[in-house]
């Protein structure tokens, strides 16, 4: 059981306060939108979830059954999809998973490869002939999705997961997201999208300042 | 699933040098640097012999700048091409410093290993130390690749990447840089060759190899 607990926390840039004091708690197996108009907060809001940022004020303490996770324990528990993410474009999709979920100690067979690309919708046979810098922009997000479900991570902090996608990466991200919080992981949702605000079971409104 | 080491290592490694064939841009500022200035040298000399110090502080100065030119991308390419949250998020801070650290290590063996028997050959400088002369290149090179990543870990979040890259790295690698030269213009037949410089050259360059490991860290993590 893996908790994420924000207590008075507050997040300001260059003397502009962001959001807070803010106080919550997200628990496995439930899905928490993090909604609000652009600049509220909602991509800092995840940073701060996965200690990625340092909050200006206040604490952010992530624990599972063993106690708090901080440093590397806590990234070998956290997945993210956010448009800050990049994979290397010199690097077909396969290296890239390779390489990224070899770090996570994770290493894939060729039908696990298969697998994942049917799950996200990539057609393999394009994927194979091209490196990711060639990619469209939903076709990197649909990697970013294979690099989620690959991690077997916990925590999933995703921040507009269906941006770029068409109507079908949508649905894909919303029976994924559904599956994953079936299977008690954490998934914190920044959106402004009303089909994935449906999704949560739970809705954080930041109202910013 | 914990992950260990040595895999990880082994895998930025290997990510490194995929990367660098691909995209040859710090092999080519490298070698191009290194051809350039070996051939305004040797252009320079017109066959006339070279004083060995003289000989060892202009080898020293095309190695360093050599590398200058190469080195510091290890993390500067990784934030221009956005990638390094995601390697940030994926990976832990002593395999992506070490993996980082053996492949700068590498690509500057390889540069030593072209550009010292070519100046050796066109200078005419005479090497009679050969194990000093090996001894010295060897960890002249470990060092500047270990300050080389260090400091371009530690300035890759700066507005100004190079200009304090080259700014930081000046003095920390002076206690590698003198006595190289130094032992260099020894093994070249240029005076004594006080074993001393070479253990305190190993020495230094493990406490840099720890301070950069200690150091990454801080810088990884935020908490």
């Amino acid at each position: 059981m893996i908790t994420i607990e924000f207590s008075e926390v507050s997040q300001s840039f260059h003397g502009r306060q962001i959001f807070g004091p803010l106080t919550v708690k997200l628990h496995s197996g439930r899905i928490t939108a993090v909604t609000g108009f652009n600049g509220s907060g909602k991509s800092t809001f995840l940073k701060l979830a996965g200690h990625l940022l340092l909050p200006t004020k206040g604490k952010v303490t992530v624990s599972d059954a063993d106690g708090v996770l901080k440093q590397a324990a806590l990234r070998e528990h956290l997945a993210m999809v956010t448009p800050e993410l990049r994979f290397y474009d010199r690097l077909t999709a396969r290296e890239n998973m390779d390489f990224f979920l070899g770090l996570r100690g994770r290493s894939l067979t060729d039908a696990d490869y298969r697998q994942l690309l049917e799950r996200v919708e990539l057609s393999a046979k394009v994927v194979a002939a091209s490196y990711t810098g060639e990619f469209s922009t939903g076709m990197r997000q649909r990697l970013k999705m294979a690099v989620l479900l690959a991690a077997q991570a916990d925590i999933w902090l995703l921040d507009e997961p269906g941006a770029n996608l068409d109507e079908a990466g949508r649905a894909m991200v919303a029976r994924e997201v559904r599956a994953a919080a079936q299977q008690n992981v954490l998934v914190a949702l920044a959106t402004n999208d009303p089909g994935e605000e449906a999704l949560a079971d739970e809705i954080i409104a930041l109202a910013g300042d | 699933m914990k992950s260990s080491l040595w895999p990880g290592i082994k895998l930025v490694f290997v990510k490194e040098f995929t990367l660098g064939l691909r995209f040859k841009a710090a092999w080519a500022a490298m070698l191009m640097f290194a051809l350039t200035t070996l051939a305004c040298v040797s252009m320079a000399l017109q066959g006339a012999p070279l004083e060995p110090k003289l000989a060892a502080a202009l080898l020293w100065i095309i190695l360093f700048f050599a590398s200058m030119a190469g080195a510091d991308r290890s993390f500067v390419d990784e934030d221009t091409a956005g990638t390094l949250p995601t390697l940030k998020l994926y990976g832990a801070a002593q395999m992506v410093l070490w993996g980082k650290l053996l492949y700068t290590g590498f690509l500057l063996l390889c540069l030593t290993v072209f550009i010292a028997p070519l100046f050796l050959l066109l200078t005419g400088a005479e090497v009679m130390l050969g194990g000093v002369f090996l001894g010295t290149l060897l960890l002249g090179t470990i060092g500047i690749a270990a300050a080389g990543t260090l400091i371009a870990a530690l300035t890759c979040g700066a507005q100004v990447k190079s200009g304090l890259f080259s700014i930081l790295m000046l003095p920390v690698i002076l206690p590698v840089f003198l006595p190289a030269i130094f032992l260099t213009a020894g093994a070249l037949g240029g005076g004594s060759v006080p074993l001393s410089y070479l253990i305190g050259m190993a020495l230094y360059d493990g406490v840099l190899l720890m301070g950069a490991s200690v150091l990454f860290d801080y810088l990884w993590y935020e908490d």
